[in-house]
């Protein structure tokens, strides 16, 4: 057995190797992704189903509510890729955080029922019909928010009520059951509507970001950033807990809170996601697995960087959906779907 | 929620494509004296004929006429009720194009049946004369056939000569929003209502019932006419074309011209047909009865 | 540093229809700074429980743990991994890290909230692999390992927190036989080069003849004996843990007791 030999001086490092310039590797690695994300999101706007001469759009002497070109531009597309790239990053990195504390690669953003508990809300204001609203803030998402929150108020309390102390493994008995229970809710509440409000249900279900001013993205924006915010708190603590919960502890990690913060700000992100636009499916799988097989498993590059590419991705998705078949559009979440599945059947394959 | 099940009918109508051949002959046997109808436009085709007296069961979103009110109830598109239906020993059930599951259950019970397919106008008149003929009501079938169409061509006549508007003809939307919003497209009894009352349709060109249209299409295709369809009418009418404000370069936002029409005659493709053409005549061409001359789009844009 | 636990009982959760499901029970210790203490006994005799309270991951039901007279539960868990490192029986990470990767988490006490690891920190990690002998696996994924290359590299990490104290659970279970003795030489040296006070819970009695200076024997959460190896290791000692009849002497190649298993006493 060799390197018995008390420890020589250490070869001096010649070429820098990929594991030792963290500092360097992230700089760059959030630079690439980022001008990626700058770039799909410049481009997006330009191309549609529709022409538009950009020289007309940009000519401020045309009044506004006559200006056709500006119109579609500011109003039809603008905000249709902003809400693409919020909704993809928040999407994407709440996934990144829930496989952390899940300690599973198959957690999504929808494993612990916030999606269902979204689509609940929304499919209750849908068949009730309300008209109320909440300044910038229309029923459905309204609701639809407020049934996310519920539903992760729910697991949260069903998590902290077991006695153990929280951790991956209660957050995700929880939110499994849970998620269950409000699938089973909505199937029925479906059953009890009638036809035209299912219909109509079944459309919010398929993601829609067409959002047609920016009025919805104002008000999901301060939820956004407020996740974001904590999710910059988490990415080291993550590393830990995806060794082991008590081996973090001992690395001088508060497990317990780290859970909680994790949780509340993946949650919220989810929620003001699926509130602005639907539940988006395979966005929060997909991504973090990419990033993951470009930049390692660090989560201090691996949840900024979904952030990135989840924005790019679901805009460059949306751009195919509504330019593919067009007039037709395909609802975003096909394409996801279409593009997910495919690749995902190829991770379990490498992985096997 | 019972009233507004007949926002049901317009989906339905829209969302079904007519794939269907099983259209049961008729035959020539003796009237039938009980008569069972899934589809509310085939009741109200009924009662048209003179059939009503015949009828012992309607479905669950039938309003019209008010006979109905009485009628035993037997449910609908997705949940028809056999055990009911055949409690009530029809001699002819009216089922959907996609209920051929239920057909077949009855005709291996000895009951005929009828499939009525959704389509033009002209289907919905086969649709008349078929029942007409499994009824003994032939004659009143094709007067009634004969009545609506002269109501048809004398709208047609009043409104020809007039500019006929691009129109986007709404038929449904989310409440208060622009989201989830269909339009009709270039085929089915709307589409060629909206034609007959002097109105082009924006989707002409799209070979669907219905369309989705995202904002950037709504703008791109720039009706001069919105004209919105709802089975009832809504709470806040103001709001509902209100929501219409962001999408400006609209020529019928610029002026203004945009109606909502409520009612189920709107939506259903029976023998109120003509009603509901001369409502959405009316609502384009105010000026052919008697009103005002809708405001005409300041700069008609070319897309 | 002294690590002390005084009086302390645990109980995991209350267990109905049990009196007592306190798996330790008034347990008094102390882990002299410089020493390196065995914690020895059958399975289930609360070794792990008592690390994990040593290291504060755990807190005690009663009693209380104490580190150069501060109590544990009162310092935040950061002071606390800048000052004991745990070495835990199994590592198995939930992504494929390079072996680098997981020795650096062990620097994670000592840095700032969005501060990451630099050059300092990185020659601290790769110091610690050549301690270990393990400086020729920097790159490679940490599950690529065999068992023996993995524990050595989780000692690295725990050496990379830079602490006093290590703790250590079952450092040489599932190693063979030349990997046991490596472990047992390379623990030695920490303990007589660099100072590092060790308290490792373990099975295997010869590594503990080897390596410890100080014994704690545990039986159903209590402590039955407590004391100086030569003294504790007795034939005594293993039938009242193991109920096994053992040959426990010194051993004149090896330069310590060895023990060898003769027979189930009954």
């Amino acid at each position: 057995m060799t390197g018995g030999t008390p420890a020589e001086s250490a070869s001096p490092v010649a070429a820098p190797r990929p594991s030792t310039l963290a500092r360097a590797r992230l700089a760059t690695t959030l630079l690439a992704f980022g001008l990626l994300t700058l770039v799909t999101c410049l481009l997006a706007p330009l191309v549609g189903s529709s022409h538009v001469s950009l020289a007309r759009a940009f000519d401020p002497s045309i009044p506004f509510a006559d200006n056709v070109d500006a119109q579609i531009f500011f109003v039809a597309r603008l905000p249709r890729v902003i809400a693409g790239a919020l909704v993809g990053a928040a999407l994407a990195s709440a996934g990144v955080v829930f496989q952390a504390i899940l300690r599973n690669p198959l957690a999504t953003p929808f494993t612990l029922g916030v999606s269902a508990g979204a689509s609940l809300g929304a499919m209750l204001m849908i068949i009730l019909g309300g008209a109320l609203s909440l300044g910038p803030w229309s029923p459905v998402p309204l609701a639809s928010f407020a049934g996310a929150a519920g539903a992760a108020a729910l697991v949260y309390w069903l998590a902290s009520s077991t006695g153990r102390p929280m951790s991956g493994a209660v957050l995700l008995l929880a939110g499994v059951t849970l998620n269950a229970f409000f699938s089973a809710l909505i199937l029925f509440v479906q059953y009890l509507a009638d036809f035209a409000e299912v219909y109509r249900a079944a459309r919010w279900l398929m993601g829609d970001l067409d959002v047609g001013g920016f009025g919805p993205i104002v008000a999901s924006l301060p939820l956004v950033l407020v996740a974001f915010g904590l999710f910059a708190l988490l990415p080291a603590s993550l590393n830990l807990l995806s060794v082991s919960d008590e081996s973090a502890a001992a690395r001088g990690v508060d497990v317990v809170r780290t859970h909680r913060v994790a949780f509340v700000s993946a949650s919220l992100a989810t929620s003001a996601a699926v509130s602005l636009a639907g539940p988006i499916g395979f966005i929060g799988i997909v991504v973090p697995h990419l990033v993951r097989l470009l930049v390692g498993v660090d989560h201090r590059i691996v949840l900024p960087a979904s952030a990135l590419f989840g924005a790019a991705f679901l805009v460059a998705c949306d751009l195919a959906a509504r330019t593919v078949l067009a007039p037709v559009e395909i609802p975003v979440g096909v394409v996801t779907a279409l593009l997910g599945g495919p690749f995902f059947l190829w991770l379990l394959v490498r992985q096997a | 929620m019972a009233a507004r099940q007949t926002g049901l009918i317009a989906v339905l109508t829209l969302a079904l494509l007519s794939a269907c051949s099983q259209a049961v002959q008729p035959g020539a046997p003796a009237a039938t004296r009980r008569l069972v109808s899934l589809v509310p436009a085939a009741t109200e085709m009924l009662f048209a004929i003179g059939a009503g007296s015949q009828v012992v069961g309607v479905s669950s979103y039938d309003r019209f006429p008010p006979e109905v009110s009485s009628l035993p109830r037997v449910g609908a598109l997705l949940d028809p009720d056999t055990e009911r239906v055949l409690s009530l020993r029809p001699t002819l059930v009216i089922v959907y194009a996609s209920q051929g599951e239920q057909a077949a259950r009855f005709e291996a019970a000895g009951i005929r049946t009828y499939t009525f397919k959704h389509g033009g106008i002209s289907a919905a008149f086969n649709a008349m004369r078929d029942l007409g003929r499994a009824t003994g009501h032939e004659a009143e079938a094709m007067a009634a056939i004969e009545r609506v169409t002269e109501q048809l061509n004398a709208i047609r006549r009043r409104v020809s000569g007039r500019p006929r508007p691009r129109t986007l003809l709404v038929i449904g939307r989310q409440p208060g929003t622009l989201q989830g919003i269909y339009a009709s497209g270039g085929t089915g009894f709307l589409h060629e209502m909206l034609e007959i009352a002097g109105g082009v349709n924006v989707f002409a060109d799209v070979e669907r019932e219905s369309v989705q249209p995202s904002h950037e299409t709504l703008l791109a295709r720039a009706p001069e006419a919105i004209v919105e369809l709802q089975a009832q009418a809504s709470a806040d009418e103001g709001l509902e074309r209100r929501v219409w404000l962001p999408l400006a370069s609209i020529p019928a936002v610029r002026t203004g011209r945009i109606a909502v029409l409520s009612g189920e005659y709107l939506v259903v493709a029976g023998p109120r047909l003509a009603q509901g053409t001369e409502a959405l005549a009316r609502a384009l061409h105010p000026g052919a009865f008697g009103g005002e001359e809708p405001p005409v789009s300041a700069t008609a844009s070319s897309r | 540093m002294s690590l002390v636990a005084r009086q302390v009982s645990f109980s995991y959760r209350p267990v109905p229809g049990r009196a007592d499901a306190r798996v330790l029970r008034d347990v008094d210790l102390t882990v002299r700074s410089g020493s390196v203490t065995g914690l020895l006994g059958p399975n289930g005799c609360g070794k792990t429980t008592l690390l994990k309270l040593l290291s504060g991951v755990l807190t005690p039901t009663s009693g209380a743990v104490t580190v150069n007279g501060r109590p544990m539960a009162a310092m935040p868990r950061r002071e606390a991994a800048r000052q004991i490192a745990v070495v835990p029986q199994e590592t198995h990470p939930a992504y494929d890290y390079t072996v680098l990767e997981m020795v650096l988490m062990g620097r994670h006490p000592h840095l700032g909230l969005f501060q990451i690891e630099g050059p300092a920190d990185i020659a601290i990690a790769r110091e610690a692999l050549a301690a270990t002998s393990t400086a020729h696996l920097e790159s490679r994924p940490f599950p690529s390992l065999s068992g023996g290359e993995r524990q050595r590299v989780v000692i690295a990490s725990a050496l990379a927190q830079s602490t006093d104290t290590l703790l250590l659970d079952e450092p040489t279970a599932s190693l063979d036989l030349g990997h046991q003795l490596e472990i047992a030489a390379l623990l030695t040296r920490l303990n007589r080069q660099r100072g590092v006070t060790l308290c490792l819970a373990t099975h295997d009695l010869n590594l503990a003849a080897t390596v410890c200076d100080t014994l704690v024997l545990l039986r159903d959460g209590r402590v039955v004996a407590d004391g100086p190896t030569a003294d504790v290791l007795t034939s005594r000692a293993v039938r009242q843990l193991y109920d096994v009849d053992a040959d426990v002497r010194f051993h004149e190649a090896a330069g310590r007791l060895t023990v060898v298993p003769v027979a189930h006493a009954l």
